[in-house]
């Protein structure tokens, strides 16, 4: 498993502490944004719904990232006993 | 007090506190930039001011105490406030003791809370007979504020100069908005530009993204292995005295009080200074570090419970940096609240009482019974599914949200230019704390040209 890993291209820079590939970092960027601006311009134009919409689709983009980035972390140890 | 406000200020702080949960375990969440936005937008959707504090005061408990769970399992702080723990924590693992770790965290956290409550409530009371001379002062305060922490960086000399340039940046946006008419004259326009400087590192990270040598020359990582440290799952629930020696208690305890009334210094700072100063008499090493993380884990919550309270209850302007930063949107948050117009003016002394032990009772319910018990799985979870991309997805989303709500299209462009520039400063060390009270103080320090 460990050396399969590091055979793994080091294509992973650091941002914020943690590490991103460039290009899952544009698409979680750019799917974010989509989701929450089209859900912030769908909603009915009376305060605050296109607040709360704005959030909600905020929220979704980060589940689909969720969903579709991997994270670039690998683990050692067995965890609970 | 109506029961059905008690209800909502319950469910505010269940929310807040799973919500917390699973924010403060993931790794390199700055807390401003994941504590402002949300309460942000909270405080924005008009939900009643006694449940709003409700909310923050079990977020901030319910992140303090879980944002160093990955620091006992693998040495990964999950925040900014966790980082003095680090090479603590790492010393208790190699001895193979996370999970004592964790349990002394978790308790160092419930005896900070405990002490800070009450005693920023009396500080509080103490500083209101001041309270109307500080607030005539606020804005040359929030001027001093910054050269205060300006020298309190390490390149004192290029804070300083800082402060000008960085404000004339602020104002003139603000005038431009004004010139072509975006927002009417007089507004000053303020969220999108706070959050403008907390996500400013990662704008000037992207914006190097697009230069090529730069790009090029990015160190590049593999994936990063993380050494998950073994737990025993442990039965029932020990109370939180039981699991501290005497020793470690007595140090919690000072440091948290210690922590309270030095509200306004820099939390990290505090944490840092104080840590080391009640572990160094120790020469055990597993002694010494657990005592450290103990007595840093209670300073933490105590400094952000105090910061926040001592300035809310007292004088209704943001003037600790926990209050400007992470908390400031209790402050500040146009239209639904401003320094004129904010929790301070619109609650009562009992409000605040009991907003803040229904949040920190909750949240501290919650965390310390899953940090005890769940520690492990959680972190593993947040590990394995939630990849740092959607995590800065998530913030540039909400920035362009606000960005666009505040002052529409150009606003986008107007918190792109703040970011690259607070950015540069941050990379430079020139901190957040000084950066906010800039933003405060820039209208005032124009009016001297």
């Amino acid at each position: 498993m460990d050396n399969k890993n590091r055979q793994e291209a080091n294509d992973n820079i650091e941002v914020w502490e943690d590490l991103v590939r460039i290009k899952d970092l544009v698409l979680a960027i750019a799917i974010c944004a989509i989701t929450t601006m089209g859900a912030y311009f769908i909603a009915p134009n009376e305060a605050p719904k296109p607040l709360f919409f704005g959030l909600a689709g905020a929220l979704i983009g980060f589940i689909i990232c969720s969903f579709i980035i991997k994270p670039k972390r690998n683990f050692k140890g067995t965890g609970e006993k | 007090m109506d029961i059905v406000l008690i209800i909502e200020m319950i469910a505010a702080a269940v929310l807040a506190a799973v919500l917390y949960t699973i924010i403060g375990v993931a790794p390199g969440t700055d807390e401003t930039a994941v504590l402002a936005p949300v309460t942000l937008a909270i405080v924005l959707a008009g939900v009643e001011p006694i449940v709003v504090l409700t909310f923050f005061i079990s977020a901030i408990v319910a992140n303090k105490v879980t944002d160093s769970i990955p620091v006992a399992l693998a040495g990964i702080p999950g925040g900014v406030m966790a980082t003095p723990m680090v090479e603590h924590a790492l010393v208790l693992k190699k001895h193979g003791m996370p999970d004592i770790s964790i349990r002394k965290m978790a308790s160092g956290s419930v005896i900070g809370t405990l002490v800070s409550v009450p005693v920023s409530l009396l500080m509080a009371q103490a500083l209101i007979p001041f309270s109307d001379v500080i607030k005539e002062y606020a804005n040359p305060l929030f001027f001093i504020g910054a050269v205060l922490l300006a020298l309190m960086t390490k390149n004192k000399v290029l804070a300083l100069v800082s402060i000008l340039p960085f404000a004339l940046l602020i104002e003139g946006l603000r005038h431009l908005y004004w010139g072509i008419g975006v927002v009417p004259e007089g507004t000053n326009v303020f969220i999108s530009f706070f959050l403008g400087i907390t996500i400013g590192p990662v704008i000037l990270t992207i914006f190097e993204l697009l230069h090529k040598e730069k790009r090029d020359s990015m160190p590049r990582f593999p994936k990063k292995t993380i050494d998950f440290a073994q737990t025993n799952p442990i039965k029932g629930f020990p109370s939180p005295f039981k699991i501290l020696t005497k020793q470690e208690t007595a140090s919690s305890v000072l440091a948290s009080f210690i922590g309270s009334i030095t509200f306004i210094m820099s939390p990290v700072g505090m944490t840092i200074f104080l840590g080391e100063l009640f572990s160094s008499r120790v020469k055990d090493p597993v002694k010494k570090a657990s005592v450290a993380i103990a007595s840093m884990e209670g300073l933490t919550n105590a400094t952000y419970i105090s910061g926040t309270l001592i300035p809310l209850i007292a004088l209704g302007i943001p003037l600790s940096p926990m209050a400007i930063g992470p908390a400031n949107a209790l402050f500040n948050a146009p239209p639904v609240f401003t320094t004129e117009h904010n929790l301070h003016h619109i609650l009562s002394n009992a409000d605040f009482v009991w907003a803040t032990l229904i949040g920190a009772t909750i949240a501290l319910a919650i965390t310390y019974f899953v940090t005890v018990k769940y520690a492990h799985k959680i972190c593993a979870f947040v590990f394995r599914w939630v990849p740092h991309e959607a995590i800065l997805g998530l913030f540039f989303g909400l920035v362009l949200l606000l960005a666009f709500m505040d002052a529409g299209f150009i606003n986008i462009i107007g918190v792109l230019v703040i970011g690259l520039f607070a950015g540069m400063l941050h990379r430079w060390g020139v901190n957040y704390g000084v950066q906010f009270m800039i933003l405060y103080s820039a209208p005032w320090i124009i009016t001297w040209f």
